[in-house]
């Protein structure tokens, strides 16, 4: 009500930053050893044979305490990205208008990604 | 005309591509697309669990695609890019996160070598529950 013709102050601007500085957080310490195993290791014969085996990985990724770090290492760094994407598209990119449409684009497609995430981990 | 009386003063033009003119423009990109790295990250570990969650033949069909040519040089771009993200974020995290001893507060260097710290010990603990645990 108050002040319908001034610019509004942006009320989730903070919970937007908090989540950036949390996923990035999550995303500095536990990415690359993820990334390592993963996508390195792995295609270069590192790991011991049984290690990625389906019924070890089921075994670790059914655990409730597996699940939630996955939710977290999942959810936060998507909301990492949607908010450094959010600047690339207006600095990188020179849109400078449709700030609203930019945001909800950006933090629409974290929220998507974290409701696959938690379809996927549920199945499990 | 509402932007010039939205932004009262000079405003010089700025080109499209001001952010490949200098070093410390450049490294501010990098930093932001690091971002992309990290989204494609979160898309390959989610279709990792989607496969898990298929079943075995879906699992290991994916776990044949990681040993692809193609999937190991997109994670190389990850973790090269991950790498500079931790890289660059702990060392902000000196600057960001104020420590305070008393009345002093701790140096930036010994916060940022208790985040390196940290990196390493969680690095070691995750490569061992995933690895062998």
């Amino acid at each position: 009500m108050a002040g319908a013709s001034k610019p509004r102050p942006a009320r989730g601007e903070p919970l937007a930053w908090a989540l950036f500085a949390a996923g990035g957080t999550v995303a500095a310490l536990l990415l690359p050893v993820h990334a390592a195993i993963l996508g390195i290791a792995y295609a270069a014969g590192w790991l011991p044979s049984d290690a990625l085996s389906y019924e070890r990985i089921l075994d670790l990724v059914g655990h409730p305490i597996v699940k939630a770090y996955l939710g977290v290492l999942l959810v936060l760094p998507l909301f990492h990205w949607g908010h450094r994407f959010r600047f690339i598209l207006h600095h990188q990119f020179g849109i400078h208008g449709a700030r609203g449409v930019v945001a909800g684009l950006c933090y629409g497609i974290a929220l998507a990604g974290t409701a696959i995430a938690i379809f996927i981990l549920v199945r499990i | 005309m509402r932007e010039e009386l939205r932004r009262p003063g000079y405003l010089p033009p700025m080109p499209r591509t001001w952010w490949l003119r200098t070093g410390p423009y450049r490294r501010f990109a990098a930093r932001e697309f690091t971002s992309l790295f990290v989204l494609a990250f979160t898309i390959v570990l989610l279709l990792f669990l989607l496969a898990l969650s298929r079943g075995r033949d879906a699992y290991e069909s994916f776990l044949g695609w990681l040993d692809s040519a193609g999937a190991m040089a997109l994670f190389a771009a990850i973790l090269a890019a991950g790498l500079y993200h931790t890289i660059t974020w702990l060392r902000l995290s000196g600057h960001v996160q104020v420590v305070r001893l008393g009345h002093r507060t701790a140096p930036r260097d010994a916060v940022t070598a208790a985040m390196v710290a940290v990196w390493l010990v969680v690095s070691g603990a995750v490569a061992y529950v995933h690895i062998w645990a």
